[in-house]
């Protein structure tokens, strides 16, 4: 008899404390982000693997040399490379020129093998991370300026 | 206090001036219920908005935002999204009790809402047994929901059925005798006259003790009654997915819902009317200045604030606790709230007989 | 490696006819005839009550078999046997499911994979592919174009085959109903709540009581093993973070360190401290998800948006040194893929400080909360025994009294330096279960402020060859996950990519288990058994 009103008022005790908590809670500063509307001020972390770009300068050069490491680094063949032979005309040598960097970011997994593997840096991850198509192949990208 | 009665009676002799006494009555019954049902539903809404607010601030949200002023139209958008799903019909169930069941779930539902006495002069439904009838009427419910769980040809609807009847029928006993302790302390069991008894305080004072126990009692025997956590087992969306309505969609569904949300806030009505005063307001002896001040708001303001007080309490309630096992529910019923009811009531006798009340 | 030598001696001893193999870590090869008595000694003599891992091979020539990573839970022994059938139409190997309850699933999943017979099997079904599937997929020799696309509903296979052997050499299939025909069963999942992805129970009631589990996977296997032996070494590190996405740091943890093992590669000390760190990190995100789902299940959904609100900051400082949330793409073979941020230190500081007082949050409105005592308590019990014999790792081996945390039985990184408490309780119901991680949230910060003021300068990357080659050999690695050992079985023939890779996975013997810890209990006890086992379906699935 003893064990049940102890029990009774026990178990009545760990109610209250767990009430307690619940209404502390509903005075604290609440934590939801309002996505759209917080645009302006949303900032990402500057390592976050949003897509990969290949980034330009000024005049609209990068430095990817279409060497093909990315492409064979990635395990799923989410990069194809299009090149072609071009002879430099002051040097007469030829060497392989950029025409297509193809990149589906539907099948990428950021793992990180391509990025590592350029040697010339010509490729990183950017923060964006709004990707919502409406068809697959919108997802295709091509990644250099032509 | 104003009195409502002056106006329904205004309305009654204007009525029969033109018109002969029967079809007066029935044009003022056709009008009540369709206020009745357009109160049911405005309730409704207000519930669900205040259940998702309340529950996203206990849980560090926000809540509803996008649509209206602080999200306040979500809700109703909602309602006309539920309106325009198809319902779908389940292969090899019993169509006619599949179809019928959340009509018998809003019945007694709405049964039960018109016992409620809002105002002086606003109620529906009363007279002198009338807290037998509430009793009677709520319960039927019971009957929709586990029809809802057999006709629909799921073993998870069954099961969130055979847990609801078994659970319901248990918790009707305990509301049953911590409204009984009220019942003896009154001697009425009309709601007007509870309420009126309640004019030089209300009985959770008058009461004391075994009015504050049988509040208690009611409260979580009331919230097991609705079905709302931490006794939401019928429905435990982590076990049977929606439990006794898992088969409903579009407005069958939201027939279930919204009766869900209007039967706790008749709970919570119920307890305002018995234990905090219903309409009454707030009277202290002998401070003839601050009783004049509390008699100045209407007493639907007060009856809706302490009703949705005691939701606030129950939603505080819900979304603090786990949900009870099946086994652990019925221990709670049998082992505790029963027994201690009993003696309660024994106690309230006691107080009654010896005049230990105020 | 002393007992080694030990071993080598006392096997002689006891089956001369095991041969040593010394290539990577090592393993006797047994004869198939001499197999099952020699796994019966050395279970019951010789206490290897502890089957690590059990990988099916396919060896071409020398026939599909099994390689069994067995250890002593007393003396923390490990012994490594491998056994094969040259007999490529009609492998068929002894089956030791009475002697490790975890070789159950294991064995289907061998038979699965690689069509060996495990005669005395009691229920030879496939387990994560469909019935009609055509052909054995891990096999060297699978031809995939035997199964295109199926868009067929799959039907219920409702019979349990087995085989027996007889005298002669031939085998007797024998069916056995699983569930009778009167019997109430129902589907809990794949789609359902608390079923935590797509996993699948057939569940046989009694009223609300479960007389009956049948455990269906493979909804969402994407034959990640398979998949490895076509890529190379750093091609296959991607997968490890979808396995158990909870544990991604101390999967790929376990497949670098493999490598790295294997390769001879030592690597800096910063390395290790900073892998250390994200694993304990990583550790608290799981356990927080953990208590967070688990208090979801039983209804708490305030509790589940409490433990979201504290993980969201675990996120943010993985994110900000690793640039991932889930998915983390961090650890790479000899080295970490980046620095730590500049600002790590100070936020993981920050993050250690706000911690502490939630866990008190916890403990008042979930570990107190009579409802959840009660719920929790004295449900689904694991007996020591059973844990070991299941190889059920983790917080729910820990929780019945099996002392089997990877970071105390066999210390890598950093963990044998620093200074912590294996957690251990010995009821083995739910409720042991949930405070085991709760308190192992605690342990995690201890290790965490031991090393975060001391990290040491050093590179963060080792300089690998830009192609890696394995030697000949096989070598097994295990780590602490989230939920259990996770272990990386490699075996590699010299190329660029691995011969046969095989992931240890942590909640596989956690499901095998819940047949037995939730018979006899109610439907709302599978749900909370299920929340505390903490298994996540890819890792089972793979």
């Amino acid at each position: 008899m003893s064990n049940y009103i102890k029990g009774l008022f026990h178990g009545l005790g760990s109610l209250l404390t767990g009430m307690k908590v619940t209404f502390k809670e509903y005075f604290t500063p609440k934590i939801t982000e309002q996505y759209p509307e917080n645009r302006a001020v949303l900032k990402m972390n500057e390592r976050f693997c949003g897509e990969l770009v290949m980034p330009h300068d000024g005049d609209g050069n990068n430095k990817c040399i279409a060497c093909g490491l990315c492409q064979m680094a990635c395990p799923n063949g989410s990069i194809r490379i299009t090149s072609e032979m071009v002879t430099d005309p002051e040097t007469g040598k030829s060497r392989k020129h950029l025409v297509k960097y193809e990149y589906d970011l539907g099948s990428c997994m950021f793992c990180h093998l391509c990025v590592n593997s350029c040697p010339h840096h010509a490729i990183e991850f950017s923060t964006n991370f709004e990707h919502a198509v409406f068809t697959r192949s919108k997802l295709v990208k091509t990644l250099n300026k032509q | 206090m104003f009195d409502f009665g002056i106006i329904t009676n205004w309305i009654h002799t204007q009525l029969t001036a033109v018109m002969s006494e029967g079809a007066a009555v029935f044009l003022e019954c056709v009008i009540i219920g369709i206020c009745l049902l357009l109160l049911y539903v405005v309730i409704a809404i207000i519930m669900i908005y205040m259940e998702r607010k309340v529950c996203a601030a206990f849980q560090c949200r926000l809540g509803p935002v996008r649509v209206g002023p602080w999200g306040s139209i979500q809700v109703i958008c909602d309602v006309f999204k539920m309106l325009t799903k198809e319902i779908i019909t389940i292969r090899h169930s019993d169509k006619f009790l599949y179809n019928l069941a959340p009509y018998i779930v809003i019945l007694a539902s709405v049964m039960a809402f018109a016992c409620i006495p809002i105002s002086r002069g606003l109620e529906i439904l009363d007279f002198n047994v009338g807290v037998l009838f509430f009793m009677a009427a709520s319960s039927i419910g019971i009957v929709g929901i586990l029809l809802a769980g057999w006709s629909s040809n799921s073993k998870y609807s069954l099961i969130g059925a055979m847990r609801s009847g078994a659970q319901m029928i248990s918790y009707e006993l305990s509301v049953g005798l911590s409204i009984l302790t009220i019942v003896v302390l009154t001697d009425t069991m009309q709601f007007s006259e509870i309420v009126m008894r309640q004019a030089d305080g209300w009985f959770i004072f008058k009461g004391h003790i075994p009015a504050v126990i049988a509040f208690v009692i009611y409260l979580i025997a009331g919230n097991a009654e609705v079905n709302r956590g931490p006794f939401d087992l019928p429905e435990a969306e982590s076990e049977l997915t929606a439990g006794y309505h898992t088969e409903y969609s579009g407005m069958h569904f939201g027939l279930f819902y919204v009766a869900e949300f209007v039967n706790l806030f008749i709970i919570s009505g119920i307890a305002a009317t018995i234990f905090l005063g219903g309409w009454m307001p707030l009277h202290i002896p002998g401070l003839d200045g601050f009783n004049a001040v509390m008699d100045a708001i209407p007493g639907f303001i007060w009856f809706f604030a302490k009703a949705f007080f005691i939701v606030w309490l129950l939603m505080w309630i819900k979304w603090t606790f786990p949900r009870l096992r099946i086994d652990q529910i019925l221990t709670l019923e049998w082992k505790y709230l029963v027994p201690i009811g009993l003696l309660n009531l024994l106690l309230m006798v006691i107080v009654v007989v010896f005049k230990l009340h105020f | 490696m002393e007992n080694r030598v030990d071993i080598k001696e006392r096997m002689n001893a006891i089956e001369p006819s095991a041969v040593w193999s010394e290539a990577g870590d090592g393993m006797f090869k047994v004869p198939v005839s001499a197999f099952r008595g020699l796994a019966e000694r050395l279970r019951n003599k010789e206490g290897f009550d502890f089957l690590r891992s059990l990988t099916g091979m396919d060896w071409g020539e020398e026939g599909l078999g099994c390689v069994y990573h067995l250890e002593n839970t007393s003396t923390g022994e490990n012994i490594v046997l491998s056994t094969a059938d040259t007999d490529r139409e009609n492998a068929s190997l002894p089956s030791v499911h009475d002697l490790w309850k975890g070789a159950n699933i294991n064995e289907r999943e061998a038979y699965d994979f690689f069509g060996i017979k495990f005669i005395g099997h009691p229920d030879l079904r496939r387990f994560f592919l469909r019935d009609d599937w055509k052909g054995y997929p891990l096999r060297k020799d699978y031809d995939p174009s035997l199964n295109p696309l199926n868009m067929e509903n799959e039907g219920n296979e409702d019979e349990a085959p087995s085989y027996e052997m007889t005298p002669d050499g031939s085998y007797i299939l024998k069916r056995h109903p699983l569930f009778e025909d009167q019997e109430y069963v129902i589907n809990i999942g794949p789609q359902h709540p608390a079923t935590h992805g797509v996993l699948r129970f057939r569940v046989s009631l009694e009223g609300e009581t479960i007389k009956k589990l049948d455990v269906h996977s493979g909804y969402i296997h994407r034959g990640i093993e398979k998949l490895c032996e076509t890529l190379n070494y750093p091609q296959t590190l991607g997968f490890t973070d979808r396995l158990d996405y909870l544990g991604a740091m101390q999967n790929r943890h376990a497949l670098c360190a493999c490598i790295e093992k294997a390769m001879g590669l030592e690597v800096s000390e910063r390395i290790l401290y900073i892998r250390t760190i994200m694993d304990e990190l990583q550790r608290i995100d799981s356990h927080l998800l953990f208590i967070a789902c688990l208090c979801q299940d039983m209804g708490a959904l305030t509790v589940f948006f409490f433990g979201f609100r504290d993980r969201e900051k675990i996120l943010d400082i993985l994110e900000q040194t690793t640039g991932g949330r889930l998915i983390q793409t961090y650890n790479t073979i000899g080295g970490v893929q980046a620095d730590i941020h500049p600002e790590f230190v100070r936020k993981v500081k920050d993050f250690i400080k706000y911690m502490r007082p939630k866990l008190n949050e916890y403990n008042e409105i979930f570990t107190g909360n009579v409802i959840a005592q009660q719920r929790l308590k004295g449900t689904g019990v694991l007996s020591r025994e059973d844990a070991i014999s299941f190889g059920a790792t983790g917080g729910t081996g820990r929780a019945s009294g099996w002392a089997c945390d990877v970071r105390k039985r066999h210390p890598y990184a950093m963990y044998g330096k620093v200074d912590f408490k294996e957690i251990t309780y010995t009821e083995g119901d739910c409720f042991a279960r949930y405070m085991v991680r709760l308190k192992e949230i605690e342990q995690s910060l201890n290790i965490i402020e031991q090393l975060i003021d001391n990290i040491p300068e050093g590179e963060y990357q080792m300089k690998v060859k830009p192609v890696i080659k394995l030697p000949e050999g096989s070598w097994y690695t295990a780590v602490e996950g989230s939920r259990g050992e996770f272990g990386v079985f490699i075996e590699s023939h010299g190329d660029k990519s691995p011969y046969r890779m095989k992931f240890r996975s942590t909640g596989l013997p956690l499901v095998s288990c819940i047949d037995t810890i939730s018979r006899n209990a109610k439907i709302a006890d599978l749900i909370a058994i299920g929340g505390t086992l903490d298994y996540v379906v890819p890792d089972i699935d793979r």
